[in-house]
């Protein structure tokens, strides 16, 4: 104990080791562009949410509603977290603490659940129909990630919901919010987690988990499967040195988080730069009326195309400055790939075909 | 928690931490482990030695001292111009036996016994010089050759003449007074040393011949290819390195008057562990006579010490040996590391409470989009027009950071060219009574442009300096803004003396009064400080009535007047504060009010931040300066405020889109003329209800003499 203390010490006065603050870089498949950026005008959305294909159709989320091209098809009651579809059955998680399964018609069919499901950030339908859900934190509603992220914690669950008996069972503790989920072919369950900025897979029972993809630059969320294998993983918030550094900073943090306005923290956020109280970095000083692209920026749009070995093929980009930040899910149907901009709030439609698939 | 709170205030208050930073800066402070390292060694052989600070014992240490400490000159002399001379050592134990055989078996007159003593010992030197300086031999390996030559020679020459000498005694007044007596208290070698040092360190420090050796240590191929005589200043340096030993040489004689075969054994060691131990670079090009001093006394407590303790006859040499590897050691690290630690501990942040901001959801600072229809002028035609002004004519006049004055044609302003050109990015302008354009230039200080005949003048670059600054404070750094008093005298601010024009924000960071209001009074002709420790003083104003002026401290978000003259004058008030934003330029408008720039916005997590300076301090060690949190200078407004501190109103474009930065404004004539120092355009807007026939330059000087044609 007393060496750990010493050596935390001397990692802090030196800022190295564990007070280092670096971000890996964007680089190989993950070179900036502005692919989202320079996509025409989506249709509008109040803060959509999630993405999923219904009935051959895109359906999103917008707060409490169920959106799709021909307007609303129905109304939760409460603010939508997560959805997953699977044939006739949509499960959608929503802020009230429901975990709610709905039939073709959108009317529920939920059975009585052994336990309350809470903050559910991620869904998928499992093989034989029953539902894996990401539980981002046990403290803080998903509305509320942001405060998660500055309050450190590590209270995050991965969990399997039977609709058939209403059984509950809670397969992983103590995760970094996880907040994507896919459940592979062969049984074994995909998730992100997004304080640890990484990808890992783990055995249906909870066993054998394994990193699949490190380092990210960002906070990984939902993860989707790619049409002939492969994944789509939207990255929903970039991480920054800054951010990093007020991390390693508690004193600092709490007292953000007791007096600043939320909508001011130094924390990634969907979108930035919508009002002046915001903190600014250096190089986000705009210089002749330019913001540069590779400004430090608390928000950006960016979205992972991954092989089925979990390697990046190619990435789309929103970078500092842009609007189509805070890319939350993606949905490719049909050689288009959609995707959820929670921070321009529109849906966006982006052509695959443009650019010959990667691999 | 207040206790807490209050400590911590009192420390940001009584140690200003960038005091660090500034010490770092100076050249002196190389002295500074040396010097430690002397007090210590004094201090703790002095305690463990009884009688160390008797009189009678720093008598007999100052005697030696001067012998020692020659030797280390001559040794430093050639460690400078990058060079080493280990036949110092035997060269001395020459002098000393010469000496002795040219009084005691050639009967010669002691001063010329001491006259050819030297010249012979300067033609050792003068050898190595030729062999190191003209046939470009290793320095290390042909004086390690002299040593060995010249011992050599000595012990023969001991062996011919010992016994001869041991026979006779020579004694002369002003023998037995270099040998024993002195000036006053101090013996003769340390006058003799005294007189040479004073001599040394003025050649080293302030002549030209010492500057030219110090550049060929520095960097001999450069010295070489900037047509310096590279061979001869080489040659010479041994030769007074020969020089110097033989005084030590002949001062030793005088001392012992004895000629032994262990005379200046081991001497080459002390010399170097001096040379290096009191700071002087081993690689060559940095050091000083008052190092080579420091290391003697080092060495020289050191060794008598270690002697006098009773420790094992080894030890004195390993002492030795430990203090050179010491100083070799601290030498390379602290040449390596002194400038990135400087850049480490530079930026210094302190404690900063920022009061709420005033309210920009309601009241004067109520955001809208007045300015969102500003005419854009020279849009990317000019780069940085920090601050704007119009002459009688109407024309525009604004800086640019190519460092020009760019004049706009009246009326439509669109066409331009280059009034003048200074050289520095101007800032802050005024007109004079008589339409010179007066200019604040960053990294320059305040200049004037003749409008007679256009040319440029320095009017003035330094102020008084202060008298408990580290870092000479004198010479302006970042001169901002200037106002005319009725009076002729020019009040400027300088928004900072520890960052340059480009890195003005980091400032921002510190949050430390590190600006100054400065008056120059152009009858007198002198520039002195009237305000210091201002945090970034920015935009400075006459009041309307003359009486007073205004500016702003832009990190500090509050506007305060001095007063020039009435009962209050030479005071400083706030006169409003708690503002939303970092004021800039402030000018007045038609209606007997002023306008006031907000360059930028608050942002409460660097409010917040402002009050943790250790959490600022590590940000600025820790994360590029990219990523360093900053106020946000991308967005704010222009308003209005009286005499009594009350704000009227207050113009913004809410996207910033089409004006991106303000950071000064000037009425006239019905419209208002924006600049910003990060853009690429200069902005008007017409203004409704204020009079259409005002001008700047007629509100101060229109009741005057008309001086403009």
């Amino acid at each position: 104990m007393r060496q750990t203390f010493i050596a935390r010490a001397l990692d802090r006065f030196l800022g190295r080791g564990s007070a280092s603050v670096t971000v890996p870089a964007l680089d190989g498949a993950l070179k900036p562009n502005s692919r989202l950026e320079d996509l025409p005008a989506g249709i509008p959305a109040q803060a959509p949410d999630s993405i999923v294909s219904w009935r051959g159709a895109p359906l999103w989320s917008e707060g409490t509603k169920l959106v799709s091209e021909d307007g609303v098809k129905a109304d939760l009651g409460s603010g939508i977290t997560a959805l997953a579809s699977r044939g006739d059955r949509l499960a959608a998680a929503t802020l009230a603490g429901e975990l709610l399964v709905l039939d073709g018609g959108l009317k529920p069919v939920t059975p009585i659940w052994t336990k309350p499901v809470r903050n559910v950030t991620a869904l998928d339908f499992g093989p034989k129909g029953d539902i894996w859900f990401c539980v981002g934190s046990e403290r803080n509603s998903p509305a509320e990630w942001r405060r998660d992220l500055m309050e450190m914690n590590r209270s995050g669950q991965i969990g399997r919901a039977e609709p058939a008996t209403g059984d509950i069972h809670i397969v992983k503790h103590r995760l970094g919010y996880p907040s994507g989920i896919a459940v592979l072919e062969n049984g074994a369950v995909v998730f992100s987690e997004a304080w640890s900025s990484h990808v890992a897979e783990m055995a249906a029972d909870g066993a054998m988990t394994r990193t699949v993809l490190d380092e990210l630059p960002g906070y990984p969320g939902r993860i989707q499967a790619r049409a002939g294998g492969g994944y789509w993983l939207s990255v929903f918030a970039p991480r920054s040195p800054l951010i990093e550094f007020v991390l390693r900073e508690p004193a600092y943090r709490k007292a953000m988080l007791r007096e600043v306005p939320e909508d001011f923290w130094v924390a990634p956020n969907y979108f930035s730069g919508k009002s002046f109280n915001e903190p600014m970095q250096g190089g986000a000083l705009k210089q002749m009326g330019i913001l540069k692209p590779w400004a430090p920026t608390l928000s950006y749009g960016l979205v992972i195309e991954l092989d089925d070995e979990f390697i990046p093929l190619r990435s789309f980009h929103s970078r500092a400055g842009g609007r189509r930040h805070g890319i939350t899910s993606v949905l490719e149907a049909d050689g288009a790939l959609w995707l959820a901009g929670r921070g321009s709030d529109e849906i966006l439609r982006l052509n695959l075909a443009d650019d010959g698939a990667a691999a | 928690m207040s206790l807490a709170s209050s400590i911590k205030k009192a420390r940001y208050r009584f140690f200003p931490d960038h005091i660090v930073g500034e010490m770092l800066s100076k050249s002196w402070i190389d002295n500074a482990i040396p010097f430690a390292f002397m007090i210590v060694v004094v201090g703790v052989i002095g305690l463990l030695l009884p009688n160390f600070f008797t009189g009678s014992n720093i008598s007999i240490l100052s005697r030696q001292y001067g012998e020692l400490a020659l030797v280390v000159l001559a040794m430093t002399t050639v460690i400078l111009v990058g060079g080493i001379d280990l036949s110092v050592g035997s060269n001395f134990a020459l002098a000393n036996f010469l000496m002795l055989y040219f009084l005691n078996l050639a009967h010669l007159p002691v001063g010329v016994s001491a006259g050819l003593t030297i010249l012979i010992t300067s033609g050792v030197g003068l050898i190595n010089g030729l062999l190191v300086g003209y046939l470009r031999l290793r320095a290390f390996l042909t004086t390690l050759v002299t040593l060995i030559i010249v011992r050599a020679v000595v012990d023969l020459l001991l062996l011919e003449y010992a016994q001869d000498m041991s026979m006779s005694f020579y004694s002369s007044p002003l023998w037995d007074m270099m040998g024993l007596g002195g000036v006053w208290i101090f013996p003769f070698s340390f006058v003799v040393l005294a007189a040479v040092a004073v001599v040394a360190h003025i050649a080293f420090s302030r002549s030209g011949p010492g500057w030219r050796l110090l550049a060929i240590g520095g960097s001999r191929r450069s010295a070489f290819n900037m047509g310096l005589p590279v061979k001869r200043i080489v040659c010479s340096a041994y030769v007074i390195s020969g020089a110097l030993v033989g005084m030590a040489g002949v001062l030793y004689a005088a001392r012992l008057s004895g000629a032994g075969t262990d005379t200046g054994i081991g001497l080459e060691i002390s010399a170097l562990t001096a040379a290096i131990l009191g700071g002087n670079s081993l690689g060559g090009g940095r050091g000083s006579v008052p190092k080579a001093l420091m290391g003697a006394v080092t060495v020289l407590v050191l060794s008598n010490g270690v002697l006098r303790l009773g420790l094992n006859s080894g030890s004195g040499p390993m002492v030795l040996g430990l203090a050179l590897l010491f100083a070799v050691f601290v030498d390379v690290r602290w040449m390596k590391n002194r400038h990135k630690l400087l850049s480490k501990v530079y930026v210094s942040p302190t404690l900063m409470e920022m009061p709420d901001p005033r309210p920009t959801d309601k009241g004067p600072f109520e955001i809208n989009d007045r300015l969102s229809d500003v005419e854009v002028i020279a849009l990317g035609e000019v780069e940085s027009p920090e601050d704007v002004i119009l002459d009688e004519d109407d024309n525009l006049y604004s800086g640019n950071r190519h460092g020009d004055i760019i004049r706009y044609f009246a009326p439509d302003y669109k066409t331009h060219e280059v009034y003048a050109h200074i050289g520095g990015a101007p800032l802050g302008m005024s007109f004079d009574r008589n339409g010179n354009l007066l200019v604040c230039v960053g990294g320059m200080g305040l200049y004037m442009v003749s409008k007679a005949d256009r040319s440029v003048s320095k009017v003035t670059d330094e102020t008084n300096r202060s008298v408990f600054s580290v870092v000479d404070d004198s010479r302006l750094r970042l001169a901002d803004d200037l106002d005319i008093a009725p009076d002729g005298k020019i009040y400027f601010s300088e928004a900072t003396i520890r960052y340059e024009m480009h890195d003005w924000p980091v400032d921002a960071l510190e949050s430390r009064g590190n600006g100054r209001i400065i008056c120059y009074d152009p009858a007198t002709k002198k520039t002195r400080t009237l305000l210091k420790n201002l945090v970034f003083p920015n935009g400075v104003c006459t009041a309307h009535d003359g009486k007073s002026i205004l500016f702003a401290e832009s990190w500090g978000c509050r506007i305060n007047r001095y007063w020039l003259e009435g009962p209050r004058k030479g005071k400083l008030e706030v006169l409003a504060d708690r503002l939303p934003g970092y004021p800039d330029n402030i000018n007045r408008a038609s209606d007997g009010t002023y306008w006031v720039a907000i360059m930028g916005m608050r942002s409460p997590a660097l409010d917040l931040a402002l009050r943790m300076p250790d959490f600022r301090r590590r940000m600025a060690r820790r994360i590029a300066a990219d990523q360093w949190l900053y106020p946000n200078l991308n967005i704010g407004c222009v308003a209005r405020f009286n005499d009594k501190g009350e704000f009227l109103e207050s113009m913004w474009d809410r996207y910033a889109t089409n004006h991106p930065m303000i950071t000064s404004m000037r009425e006239h004539k019905g419209w208002l003329y924006l600049g910003g120092i990060t853009n690429n355009r200069i902005g008007r807007i017409r203004l409704e209800g204020m009079n259409d026939g005002w001008s700047g330059w007629s509100s101060y000087w229109g009741g005057s003499a008309r001086g403009q044609a």
